[in-house]
């Protein structure tokens, strides 16, 4: 008797449960709108510190007018979640992805031409430094706008350099003599193995894209891909004679123990490697891991028969975009305006510890900006040998493949022109079957 | 008297199964129909799609990494199905016996099986280090002179997986473990008096009378490894090292969301779930022997 | 005779040990690694023990970026994922039951077709699906709200009814035999005959849905487009930063406090389903 009554009221608990659970998250998601204001939609890949960053900007130019309300997500999966909301028509309004991905998303004509709105704001290429303006126009229409960009250098260890480079002045130049560099300052250990490397150009292995264009190899040559180039196969050889010099399978032995990249056993911050080919970024780490350590920065060496490749530096960039069918674009602009706007961008960089993209910079910037070798990277940003990403809708696939090459040089499976040659094969097929199905050419 | 069209049975059957059967025609039916109409397209999913017939299935024939990743895919499938399953019914097995402290230790095992991917990928990365991982640090007070490189060498890099698969059993583990309460005692006590020991027990009752059970997780394990994705995503972008670890499923991804081919990978969706198909009947069949269902229809 | 049974015991308890600690080691790491100072997380050679044990660490993951939200973000995540567990559930159990009980124990046309179908439905790899299923939903007008983490639920899913189904297989036909002789309607016998005895099975669906549910990363990505209906796994990557650097120690010990409900209640369902002495059962 007791057993029946029981179970009715546990029975009606359970469903009252039930019930309120599908009432919240009725609610949940119902939340009113700010209706007064015109709401635009923002999608940024940022998470943690510089998704916060990009809310404090957020917040400011919401503060500081009353018509448009930005609506900010900081999300990683941006790309897919940007793709499936595009594709089911209703994109955000903004979308902050990467500089690589310009041309596929614009051989999609899923970029909205921001021309128009540029030319009436009063933006053009004199207001910012000229590769990053390049990354974002393309077909002669500019479809996105600048976020915070990027510049390489050559990150040094001081404690682990011997006299005669103590300086940034006196690091080598050229690529001949950072090898000789390299062979001097690598140790062994008493039952040989590796446990200081010159430089390894795997750690961190970021920007396997370019090291033809360091020897001044060119990927692409008006339509046709030029993986296989002689440059290429001189660079991607100079690659490879790291895992001569010390053996591949020490190379590998010796880089399974480095610390992950954002810890303080980073194999640069540890001294496992003397020398680090990153970006302005890295000062954040050295920041947060190990503030003590003496280190200094010089662009990257050049081929001493390149003097014409001095002082290259690799480029990036987060971009914003308005997709093609977002509901605001006009207000939309506006914001992306706001962000252009010196003051704001400076402030956006200086979070991010980031160089800026303008042309115009603040003394004030420099002054308070968290990497005390800022002012290398805003000269390096402006350098006359820019290396960047190149603008091709299979670039993706292009990255991949160059890190696959890579890899099976490091590992010693296959030889810089084998690995070239194949990479150009394939990658020649999948170009062709891009041009006929999505350029229609 | 007329016969029915359905009987009443029928007519029951279907109330009791229309759940599935609303949900299927609702939920599935058109996402099947769509990714099988996107397989004979080019589909950037930025843009309407555009029909381009079977040349994508004509690529995938000729796609070298295609060929890699089902390498990859079969070679996984062959090593962690059946080492998987083991070790699942070897650890249900000791976890069934009256020991004391059992809900202790089954919540040990099955707590790796929790952990969200964030964490995990990291997790591993660390255990698998091969200077000072968990793992060879181990093998090196076993007294193994040169542990493996786990994520560094093409050789044992699938290994690593394989592993994190086994160790990932905790959810089979639970299945069989529920299966082994349904085993009748009075089997067991029948045994007994034969005269039956501990392996010939295990042998011709426990076994036999889970043996659907074990059909449904060497099945699922099947079609989940073929599927294999989230942990060698995180743990090998790309495939590292040099697309040793590029598995059906990622390449799949790569080719959904990253290089904007939804209808290559639709394509290679569909060869894959004829592999998988293919594969599952061939498990059937060969198991149609050796599963005893009680209730035989 | 009694010695032989401790020789075994021991043993068993020996390689219990000796496996538990070999799976549950990269457990332990996570949860040291929450308490540890930045410094030591990610140390290369690993170290063990942490040099302090900052137990601040928790709060402090849990009231993460608080401050600029307004709110205390793992507790809203944590609410919008426990109510989606109770939805998926409930849904779950419900319909799974019903459903495979019909493919288990019911003679109908089409059902082996059908039931080759379902098994057929998962074989297929779920990115393909993926664009199709999200138009679905944005013509359904369901993209912004719960609804398509939880409703599917309600309408079984393939895996459940293969694994439903199998276990209720086990189950005599002579059980459900003699209740109909005794006049039992079709869903009485399955309330009252079969439901009981599968309860192990229905325990681990309702387990496996809600560690789905409570770990789904991918879903919750995907349909959600405000930060405030966040579920507890999109929570966690607020901790990852691009390049400014992880909170190794603040995220796992956010993994730490995400992992505990689960365990919390495994540990104490297990009860309900390791029964103590199974029936063999003639009974009716």
């Amino acid at each position: 008797m007791a057993m029946g009554w029981l179970r009715s009221v546990g029975t009606a608990a359970f469903l009252v449960v039930l019930a309120s659970a599908v009432v919240i998250s009725e609610q949940a998601t119902n939340r009113q709108k700010k209706k007064e204001r015109v709401t635009v939609v923002y999608w940024e890949k940022w998470t943690g510190d510089e998704g916060d960053s990009m809310q404090k900007i957020v917040d400011w130019f919401n503060e500081s007018q009353d018509r448009i309300f930005v609506q900010y997500l900081s999300i990683s999966g941006v790309n897919d979640k940007t793709l499936l909301a595009t594709s089911g028509g209703n994109p955000p309004d903004i979308a902050g992805i990467w500089g690589e991905q310009v041309a596929q998303f614009a051989d999609a004509g899923a970029l909205m031409d921001l021309t128009p709105m540029a030319e009436e704001a009063g933006l053009d290429r004199s207001d910012y430094i000229g590769p990053y303006w390049d990354m974002v126009f393309y077909n002669n229409k500019l479809v996105a706008l600048p976020t915070t960009p990027a510049s390489t250098a050559m990150h040094v260890n001081r404690s682990k350099m011997p006299p005669e480079y103590d300086s940034p002045e006196e690091f080598p130049k050229t690529i001949e003599e950072l090898d000789a560099l390299v062979d001097k300052v690598s140790k062994r250990s008493s039952d040989d193995r590796l446990i200081l490397a010159g430089f390894l150009p795997s750690e961190p292995g970021w920007w396997n894209y370019g090291w033809g264009k360091l020897f001044g190899g060119k990927l692409m040559e008006g339509d046709k891909l030029t993986i296989d180039s002689p440059e290429n196969i001189r660079a991607w050889t100079w690659v490879g004679q790291f895992g001569k010099k010390f053996g591949n399978r020490e190379v590998q032995d010796f880089q399974s123990g480095f610390g992950n990249f954002s810890s303080p056993q980073n194999a640069f911050m540890t001294g496992k490697v003397a020398t680090v080919l990153q970006g302005v970024w890295m000062a954040n780490y050295i920041r947060l891991y190990q503030p003590k350590m003496d280190w200094y920065a010089v662009p990257f060496p050049y081929p001493a028969d390149r003097p014409d490749l001095k002082g290259s530096s690799f480029l990036g960039l987060d971009i914003v975009v308005i997709p093609r069918g977002a509901k605001h674009p006009k207000e939309a602009f506006e914001f992306l305006k706001f962000v252009q706007r010196q003051d704001v961008m400076e402030k956006l960089c200086s979070m991010h510890g980031k160089n800026s993209p303008l042309s115009k910079v603040s003394e004030n910037f420099f002054n308070t900006h968290q990497n005390k070798h800022i002012r290398l990277f805003d000269q390096l940003a402006r350098t006359r040998v820019p290396l960047f990403a190149d603008k091709l809708g299979i670039w993706a696939q292009l990255a991949t493949e160059l890190n696959n090459v890579t890899q099976e040089i490091n590992l010693g499976t296959k030889t810089p022109e084998q690995a070239l040659h194949d990479a150009q094969a394939r990658l020649d097929g999948q170009w062709e079957v891009y041009k006929k199905q999505v350029l229609g050419r | 008297m007329k016969k029915p069209i359905l009987t009443r049975e029928a007519a029951t059957a279907f109330l009791f199964a229309s759940p599935w059967i609303l949900g299927f025609l609702t939920f599935l039916a058109y996402p099947l129909l769509a990714s099988l109409y996107y397989s004979f397209t080019n589909f950037s999913v930025l843009r309407v799609p555009s029909w381009v017939g079977i040349s994508n299935y004509r690529e995938l024939a000729g796609d070298e990494v295609f060929h890699i990743a089902l390498k990859n895919t079969l070679l996984y499938v062959i090593a962690a199905v059946p080492l998987g399953s083991v070790m699942a019914i070897l650890l249900a097995l000791l976890l069934n016996t009256k020991v004391k402290g059992m809900a202790f230790y089954r919540t040990l095992f099955f707590i790796p099986s929790l952990v969200p991917m964030v964490a995990l990928g990291v997790l591993w990365l660390w255990v698998f280090n091969g200077e000072y991982g968990l793992l060879n640090e181990g093998l090196r007070g076993l007294g193994v002179k040169s542990p493996p490189n786990w994520l560094g060498d093409p050789l044992w890099a699938k290994w690593t997986l394989i592993l994190i698969a086994m160790w990932g059993s905790g959810n089979a583990m639970v299945i069989y473990l529920a299966g082994l309460q349904d085993v009748p005692v009075s089997l067991y006590e029948a045994a007994e008096l034969d005269g039956a020991k501990l392996v010939a027990k295990t042998r011709h009752v426990t076994l036999p009378m889970i043996s659907p059970v074990i059909l449904f997780n060497v099945v699922m394990g099947m079609i989940g490894a073929l599927q294999v994705f989230a942990v060698a995503y995180v743990m090998f972008p790309g495939g590292a090292p040099a697309r040793s670890t590029y598995f059906f499923t990622t390449y799949l991804f790569d080719n959904a969301f990253k290089y904007q081919r939804m209808g290559y990978a639709s394509a290679m969706g569909w060869v894959m779930f004829l592999i998988t198909l293919g594969l599952t009947m061939l498990a059937l069949r060969l198991s149609s022997k050796h599963v005893h269902y009680e209730a035989m229809q | 005779m009694k010695q032989r049974k401790f020789v075994t015991t021991s043993l068993i308890h020996v390689v219990l040990i000796l496996l538990a600690a070999v799976f549950f080691s990269p457990m332990l790491w996570m949860f040291l690694t929450a308490v540890k100072p930045i410094g030591e997380t990610m140390a290369s050679p690993p170290k063990w023990w942490p040099s302090q044990f900052l137990w601040q660490n928790f709060p402090e993951a849990l009231s993460y970026r608080s401050k600029e939200l307004g709110y205390i973000p793992f507790l809203v995540y944590g609410r919008n994922t426990i109510v989606l567990a109770i939805l998926t559930v409930t849904g779950s159990v419900f319909s799974n039951a019903l459903v495979a009980y019909a493919f288990a124990r019911m003679k109908w046309p089409g059902r082996d077709l059908i039931f080759a179908i379902t098994l057929a439905t998962m074989m297929v790899p779920f990115p393909v699906l993926m664009v199709p299923t999200f138009s679905m939903f944005k013509w359904l007008g369901w993209v912004g709200t719960f609804r398509p983490l939880w409703v599917p639920a309600f309408f079984a899913s393939a895996f459940s009814i293969f694994l439903l189904r199998q276990f209720f297989t086990t189950i005599p036909m002579e059980l459900s035999e003699a209740a109909k002789i005794d006049g039992c309607s079709e869903f009485r016998i399955f309330r009252s005959v079969v439901l009981p005895l599968a309860k192990p099975a229905l325990m681990v669906v309702a387990l496996f849905t809600f560690m789905g549910t409570w770990n789904d990363f991918l879903g919750p990505m995907i349909y959600l487009v405000d930060q405030e209906t966040f579920t507890l796994s999109l929570g966690l990557q607020a901790y990852q930063s691009q390049h400014g650097g992880t909170q190794w120690n603040l995220l796992m010990a956010a993994s730490c406090v995400v992992v505990l409900p689960v365990v919390v209640i495994f540990f104490f369902a297990q009860k309900l389903f390791i029964q103590g002495i199974a029936t063999s059962g003639l009974k009716s």
